[in-house]
């Protein structure tokens, strides 16, 4: 609640700012902001309250989710370097942007009221609309903008459709409401409700990326500006999977037997989809892209298989997988950088590609370690968070005794290691182009803050315990 | 407590190898890796033979779960502990006569593998025994892709697709039985081992557990048909990495075995062991004859280690005392002789840029030690009595002999073969005519031959007193040897 | 009995049924004398030229999208302004109930004004036609020398 208001002032502001001659001024003022967000998310901490009629509720998850993007959006921020080497850059508007974006994250994080739910979609959803399309005299980032714009759109409205199918069934647009409505599923239940209930997870699964609704991820995640793309593919996410957690854990359990499978089936469909078309891949940001694809599936295996475990581990592995992605999409915005400077009239494409990394930790271990950390991380190998995100999804899942679905995720797990190791192969075993690369000081900050996280997490899982 | 320094002290000090970069770094991977060492010892000869596990640390890990972070020595840990203990700084040591680039992380992940290797044979808890398992094939796999031969890139990630493959579905395994314990205090339920111990499983659940876990510690060990990934890697790697796979971390494979499969899953052996056990003498002999073809002495080695291993499994599966106290021995024993043969193909290569067993010869008109200590050893692999290979050989079979006759008999190859390829090894490589490149062989240097040393002095203690290994390990034998009974029993 | 959906078919159909009644009800009505200047587009005067279909100036956009902000500010407004003066509630609340009201009605007003004063700063309304952009040559040679050339070949 606090962070909404915080966040929506502070967006103003910063578009004042940009008034100012110096651009020097907007990154620190945004850092400063988004802590101020952060603490200010905690002064409710273990209370539970709802605002605006209740159509906002904070609790301790919900902070917890808050605090998880918040963190996200501060790491992104603080790697983006007030876009210095770029003039044509509006570095204002896209701190407001984010700003205003994290509002709307926020609302799906804490709705009480499917409207709230939507209107913090659009808002988030608009925000990224423009975000992918700053660069306004690339065509690939047009193109990839305007895609994502159709698709977000027509997405939308499935989803928009899908909750007046609800209300038309329930007659109401609180979680309270519909839940009380569906509790009578031993009656049976008006088929306008299923139908709704379809709509509306289309919707939200489209946000998030899994398939088959993961079509527009990859164009749009290649042709944002890389900062924006490891933005999107964290604070979008995050959000998104705890929206639909608290959709499905406060208002639909007691038809789980209905959109179990369903998100089963979704999942099993997804880490396929994702892991195997990873394989294939040459640039590292598809990769990404479709990276994010299959963890968005892992993810689903804690709704798939939704329990009490399921918010634990949702937490950790949006968590795990926010740090890892972000200092991942780090180390590629130095690399492409440094390769863009030596090479600038060859094609841009190839900057990105895994041979970019060619040799990269000999002369820049700081870099090697990141990007192997967080590839590790990815992969889910112990030692690092990834692992224990990927043990709490796989035990939810055994929890339900959802066998099958496991298989497929550790098939899929085994498949992800092979892309993932490509990277760590490039940097650590090959031989390539090896000039040390400058880092400023806050990148170099911010990559060490990612890897002891990482490790710390990995290592002793425990220390988010007091979060639940 | 003692577990855990021995588990930490490698971790901290590799942390401080990682800074340093200068020659001085191998002298104090070196003392640091004694200094476990004399851990070890002392764990080992203080070590009460009981069936207790000692000198343990208990902590919450995750709480709300009930894993704990708890480690502890019991008579099955503790002779691999000593392994470890023993091997590494003689595996240090065999590399002072080689420059390695970047010495500060290369010893490092080495100090880094023998923290999870020690966390593995110590972990009382499922999951931090999987912890370790995984998190020792970092810095081995590491270790082989930046230091290893021209095709290791390839070759490395083949292996280590290889055994986390393996490894998932054990992680999958560990899951399931994490939820069929009953609640403890303070959690719905409890990953510590000995809780699955108590586990009373069906038959068909028996099954799965028994193959998602055999598939993991089959891959690692190897056993027929997963041993596709280890003779390359084997090749590839550097020496001491090499040396640390063979040596110590395909133990990892039957202590899984021993550890897990055993008591957790009786039904699932009554099931499927003799599938596994038939896998296993399959490797044995195939593994054999392949190793009478080979020409290059380190991918010999390798498969007459893959054929050593298949052994061991056997043993394991024949589920008797013998042959689980076989397996034991001949995990320090093999542990002690591959490391020797490995080293000796090393300075071999290192003096003659060879492998290759036609090039070589006449080895030994130069080199009066190496002769007696690549002798000494090669007859200890060879399973020759009064030395250590013979003691665990003969266990063994005598355990698959119980089990089966006719699978006793076509493990008894293992010796034949043995005899005959390593034989050839050592008559083509040290006896004959030299050959251009063995003519100025120079014998072994005061390091080298300080590797060589206490390898040979444990090769005839092993083999003339056996017993101060056997009476250590044999409480812990019979204890695990009554929940194979039990569970056999109430199944009739 | 009706459900709900029921009542809103019967209101859809209705009013359906109006506008045809309606429609149909003037076109008998009406008297049918049709010529040239009553069939155009415009009946302003005004002649259609060209296609429809062509490429608007940008700015008609963003104007029209500040336009659209303050039409719909309006719209809020009248809904605000109806619970703004209820006495029942003033008296429940002790008078607080017209400072809320007041308070919150002036902050979205300034949030809107807020953004018309930033696309007022950005230069977003600022009707000017486009500054033809010379070609300039970034060169040693001073302009003199140019001139002096160009008046001796004149």
């Amino acid at each position: 609640m606090f962070p909404i208001v915080l966040l929506s002032v502070f967006a103003v502001v910063l578009l004042f700012l940009g008034f100012l001659k110096s651009r020097s001024v907007l990154l620190p003022a945004t850092l400063l902001f988004l802590v101020a967000a952060l603490v200010a998310n905690f002064l409710d901490w273990n209370k539970t309250y709802l605002y605006f009629n209740s159509m906002l509720r904070t609790d301790n998850l919900s902070m917890v989710f808050t605090a998880i993007v918040l963190l996200s959006s501060f790491l992104v921020v603080a790697l983006s370097g007030s876009f210095e080497d770029d003039e044509a850059a509006q570095p204002a508007e896209y701190y407001a942007i984010i700003l205003f974006s994290l509002v709307g994250a926020i609302m799906m994080i804490g709705y009480e009221n499917l409207v709230m739910l939507f209107v913090g979609v659009e808002i988030l959803s608009v925000a990224m609309y423009i975000l992918t399309g700053s660069d306004k005299r690339n065509l690939r980032s047009n193109e990839a903008a305007l895609k994502y714009f159709l698709m977000g759109a027509f997405a939308t409205g499935i989803m928009l459709f899908g909750m007046a199918l609800l209300y038309g069934a329930s007659g109401s647009f609180t979680l309270a409401g519909i839940a009380s409505y569906a509790s009578h599923a031993q009656q049976g239940l008006s088929l306008i409700f299923y139908v709704g209930l379809l709509m509306l997870l289309v919707g939200l699964l489209f946000k998030v990326s899994a398939a088959p609704f993961h079509f527009w991820t990859p164009d749009v995640y290649d042709g944002a500006p890389t900062i924006f793309t490891a933005y999107m593919s964290t604070v979008v996410k995050t959000a998104g999977f705890a929206a639909l957690l608290h959709l499905l854990a406060a208002s639909f359990t007691y038809v789980y037997s209905f959109w179990g499978i369903i998100l089963a089936v979704v999942t099993a469909i997804t880490l396929i989809a994702g892991n195997v078309t990873a394989v294939y891949q040459n640039s590292f940001k598809r990769m990404m892209a479709y990276s994010s694809i299959s963890h968005a599936g892992y993810l689903l295996i804690g709704l798939a298989a939704l329990s009490a475990q399921s918010r634990q581990a949702i937490v950790f592995y949006s968590l795990a997988y926010s740090i890892a992605t972000i200092s991942a999409f780090g180390v590629l915005m130095l690399v492409t950088r440094q390769r863009g400077m030596q090479t600038l009239s060859s094609n841009p494409l190839s900057n990105e590609s895994f041979d970019a990394f060619n040799g990269l930790a000999k002369q820049n271990p700081l870099l090697g370690l990141a990007m192997a950390t967080s590839m590790l991380s990815l992969a889910g190998i112990p030692l690092t968070a990834g692992f224990w995100g990927k043990f709490y999804m796989f035990s939810t899942a055994v929890e339900r005794g959802q066998i099958w679905l496991l298989v497929v995720a550790v098939l899929m797990s085994a498949v992800g290691i092979y892309y993932y190791f490509r990277v760590i192969i490039a940097m650590y075993f090959r031989d390539g182009a090896t000039e040390p690369i400058r880092i400023s000081p806050v990148f170099r900050y911010v990559l060490v803050a990612a890897i002891i996280l990482t490790i710390g997490l990995g290592v002793a899982p425990g220390l988010l315990q007091g979060l639940f | 407590m003692l577990t855990l320094a021995l588990i930490l002290f490698p971790a901290l000090t590799a942390c401080l190898l990682l800074l340093t970069n200068s020659g001085t770094t191998r002298q104090l991977a070196f003392g640091a890796a004694l200094i476990e060492t004399a851990l070890a010892i002392y764990a080992f000869s203080t070590f009460t033979p009981n069936a207790t596990s000692q000198f343990g640390f208990d902590y919450p890990w995750i709480p709300s779960l009930g894993i704990r972070l708890s480690a502890g020595i019991d008579g099955i840990s503790l002779l691999l502990t000593l392994l470890t203990g023993i091997l590494v700084p003689l595996i240090v040591l065999s590399t002072f006569n080689r420059a390695y680039e970047r010495p500060g992380t290369f010893y490092a992940l080495m100090l880094f593998m023998q923290s999870a290797l020690m966390g593995v044979f110590t972990a009382r808890d499922g999951f931090l025994f999987y912890f370790f398992f995984e998190a020792a094939l970092i810095p081995i796999y590491f270790l082989a892709a930046m230091w290893g031969g021209a095709n290791r890139i390839p070759v490395t990630f083949k292996f280590f697709i290889y055994t986390i493959f393996g490894s998932l579905f054990m992680l999958l395994a560990l899951v399931y039985l994490y939820y069929q314990t009953p609640a403890t205090t303070g959690s719905a339920h409890s990953s510590a081992i000995v809780d699955f111990y108590k586990l009373k499983l069906s038959a068909s659940a028996q099954g799965w557990v028994f193959w998602a876990f055999f598939i993991a510690f089959a891959i690692k060990m190897p056993v027929f048909p997963f041993h596709t990934w280890q003779p390359d890697t084997y090749v590839e790697s550097p020496t001491p990495a090499t040396m640390l796979l063979a040596g110590i971390m395909l133990k990892m494979g039957i202590y899984g075995l021993i550890r897990f499969i055993l008591p957790v899953t009786p039904i699932g052996i009554e099931t499927w062991g003799q599938t596994a056990i038939i896998l296993s003498v399959i490797g044995i002999v195939y593994g054999s004859i392949i190793a009478i073809r080979q020409r290059d002495m380190k991918r010999l080695i390798a498969y007459s280690s893959f054929s050593h291993v298949g052994l061991m499994a056997a043993g394991v599966f024949s589920q008797t005392e013998t042959g689980l106290q076989g397996a034991l021995i001949q995990m320090l024993a093999h542990g002690v002789n591959v490391v020797g043969l490995f080293f000796v193909a090393d300075v071999i290569y290192s003096r003659t840029d060879t492998r290759q067993l036609d090039q070589l010869g006449g080895i030994t008109r130069t080199t009066p030690k190496l002769t007696v200590y690549f002798m000494i050893i090669m007859l200890g692999s060879v399973a020759l009595p009064l030395t250590n290979g013979f003691i665990g050989e003969f266990l063994l079979l005598h355990g698959v002999y119980s089990y089966n006759h006719y699978l006793g008999l076509a493990a008894g190859f293992t010796i034949i073969f043995g005899a005959v390829y390593l034989l050839r090894m050592f008559q083509k490589a040290m006896f004959g005519p030299t050959t251009a490149r063995t003519e100025s062989f120079a014998d072994l240097t005061l390091s080298e031959s300080w590797v060589f040393v206490p390898l040979v002095v444990l090769v005839f203690w092993m083999g003339v007193y056996p017993q101060t290994f056997m009476k250590m390990t044999e409480p812990a034998v019979a204890n695990l040897m009554k929940y194979i009974g039990t569970t056999a029993i109430s199944m009739k | 009995m009706l459900s709900d959906f029921g009542t809103l078919l019967l209101f859809i159909l209705a009013a359906f049924a109006f506008i045809a009644l309606v429609l149909f009800g003037a076109r008998f009505l009406r008297p049918d004398r049709p010529n040239i200047e009553k069939n155009s587009t415009y009946e302003s005067g005004e002649e259609p030229v060209g296609n429809a279909n062509i490429q608007f100036n940008i700015r008609f956009y963003v104007v029209a999208l500040v336009f659209v902000l303050f039409d719909v500010e309006l719209v809020f407004l009248f809904p605000w302004a109806t619970v703004f003066g209820q006495a029942r509630l003033i008296e429940a609340t002790g008078g607080r109930w017209g400072w809320f009201a007041l308070t919150e009605v002036i902050l979205f007003v300034v949030v809107l004004a807020l953004g018309l004063a930033y696309v007022w700063a950005k230069g977003y309304l600022d009707w000017v036609k486009p500054q033809p952009k010379l070609p300039t040559v970034e060169t040693k040679v001073p302009m003199d020398l140019y001139k002096q050339v160009n008046e001796r070949f004149k």
